[in-house]
């Protein structure tokens, strides 16, 4: 591989202004757990590479009704936190099935996101959480919802000048529960075949007020299943309205046959999935209710 | 700091600081074996999914060949010539061989540094935490029952030494 310069700027500061004056040619390195790979098959050649190790973007803090977590947070780190566990489970459950303790203590939260895989294992997570994400540049911070982000395999609408710094996740409202399963060749150091998210609210006479069900890796990114959640919406989920949307779920999905897996068996598993996330997000809302 | 492409990094390896000249495309894993001679931490698919490499990183279990030399300037690292002190094997390597939890050798460097991480923060794991410990350490010809045993055998020895004063492993 073509030998880049490299940099570990002090302070963000540093960092952007790096990154405006060298843009495209700079690539940000995190944990490197993707990076270096791509660097070594030659997919990628940065001129330069930014690394955020000396900046502090690796606490995760509860303030203004939502959870803050800055990019360079490591999954082992996410996996490790009360807060996180207590609030936004389905995360911490990715990450359990996320490669294997070595790559957990090195990859971080805003590498999976900036990778922008469609088989990412936290993005369908951070969907079903409307989690949005803070892309900081020497001109300023912008924030948008995670949703606009990804355009493609590979691709974002993020700029040359700009660096993933945090990812918000508002706090959820009272009767939520969510539900995240991957499917993979085996349970660790897997990529998935397909993964997902479903989140649901309740409201006061326990019909669904929100529900969100993101898949991934059956798409060029992960999706929403957004006529499936509308047949959520409203009603009280019973067993046949899970069947209902078990089979409609696949209906917004196209995968593509790969190596893991045919189109077919994902299209397949789809069902299979919402089917067992489903039940088990309704048997966590039950438990919730019952132990109020 | 100036851009560069090459960098003088100082680590502390097993308790003695080296100083090295890596380009910024060497790994740790390099710096380690080819630099430092510490050829005990094994090169496998270089790509962060067998686990030969495992090493700690400033106490944490990583894959040494998904670090680059530059991204661990200053810190410690443990590597499997670090586990025996003063020419004793440490308790886990001892039980590794009486349990027969290895057969070729080649994951076993690895496999012994992630289970070493374990036990520094759990000295009686349930088979479940080891598996789990275990997760990103590919064995291809014995399997894993035997690592099990013996993590099981080492972490009821160090908790015999640690209640018995006088007698600890430190």
């Amino acid at each position: 591989m073509q030998t880049p310069e490299y940099a570990a700027p002090a302070t963000l500061n540093d960092a952007l202004l790096l990154k405006k004056e060298r843009g495209a040619d700079a690539s940000v390195i995190a944990g490197g757990t993707d990076l270096i790979l791509r660097m070594r098959d030659n997919v990628l050649s940065p001129a330069l590479l930014i690394d955020l190790r000396a900046i502090p973007l690796a606490n995760i803090s509860l303030t203004d009704n939502a959870m803050h977590v800055g990019a360079y947070v490591t999954l082992a780190q996410l996996l490790a936190n009360d807060d996180i566990a207590e609030n936004f489970p389905a995360l911490p459950a990715a990450c359990r099935e996320f490669a294997g303790p070595p790559i957990r203590n090195r990859g971080t939260l805003g590498g999976n996101i900036v990778n922008a895989s469609p088989a990412a294992d936290l993005v369908p997570p951070l969907l079903a959480y409307d989690a949005s994400i803070v892309l900081a540049s020497s001109g300023g911070d912008r924030e948008m919802p995670l949703a606009e982000f990804f355009t493609g395999p590979g691709q974002t609408i993020m700029q040359p000048d700009e660096i993933l710094t945090e990812i918000r996740l508002p706090l959820m409202p009272p009767r939520t529960a969510a539900s995240f399963i991957k499917l993979g060749q085996r349970r660790s150091m897997a990529i998935s075949i397909v993964n997902l998210t479903i989140r649901l609210t309740l409201d006061a006479s326990s019909a669904v007020s929100e529900a969100r069900i993101v898949l991934g890796a059956v798409a060029p990114t992960p999706i929403r299943a957004y006529a499936a959640e509308r047949l959520l919406t409203g009603s009280e989920v019973s067993d046949e309205l899970i069947e209902q949307v078990a089979r409609n779920a696949e209906k917004e999905a196209t995968p593509i046959s790969d190596t893991r897996a045919s189109e077919a068996y994902r299209k397949n598993m789809i069902a299979v999935l919402v089917r067992r996330a489903l039940l088990a997000t309704r048997a966590e809302l039950q438990k919730n209710a019952s132990s109020d | 700091m100036r851009p560069v492409t090459e960098i003088n990094i100082q680590l502390t390896v097993n308790g003695e600081t080296e100083r090295v000249a890596a380009d910024t495309t060497q790994t740790l894993l390099h710096v380690l074996r080819e630099d430092l001679g510490l050829t005990g931490t094994k090169d496998g698919c270089a790509s962060g999914d067998c686990g030969a490499c495992v090493v700690l990183l400033d106490g944490q279990a990583v894959n040494s060949c998904m670090v680059l030399a530059p991204q661990a300037d200053g810190s410690q690292v443990t590597t499997i010539e670090g586990l025996a002190g003063n020419g004793d094997l440490h308790p886990l390597q001892r039980a590794f061989s009486e349990t027969w939890a290895f057969q070729c050798g080649f994951c076993t460097p690895g496999m012994l540094v992630s289970c070493h991480a374990l036990l520094e923060s759990n000295t009686n794991p349930s088979r479940e935490e080891i598996l789990t410990a275990i997760a990103g350490n590919f064995c291809r010809c014995t399997g894993y029952q035997g690592v099990v045993k013996a993590v099981m055998q080492a972490a009821a020895e160090l908790r015999a030494a640690s209640s018995t004063p006088g007698t600890g492993h430190d």
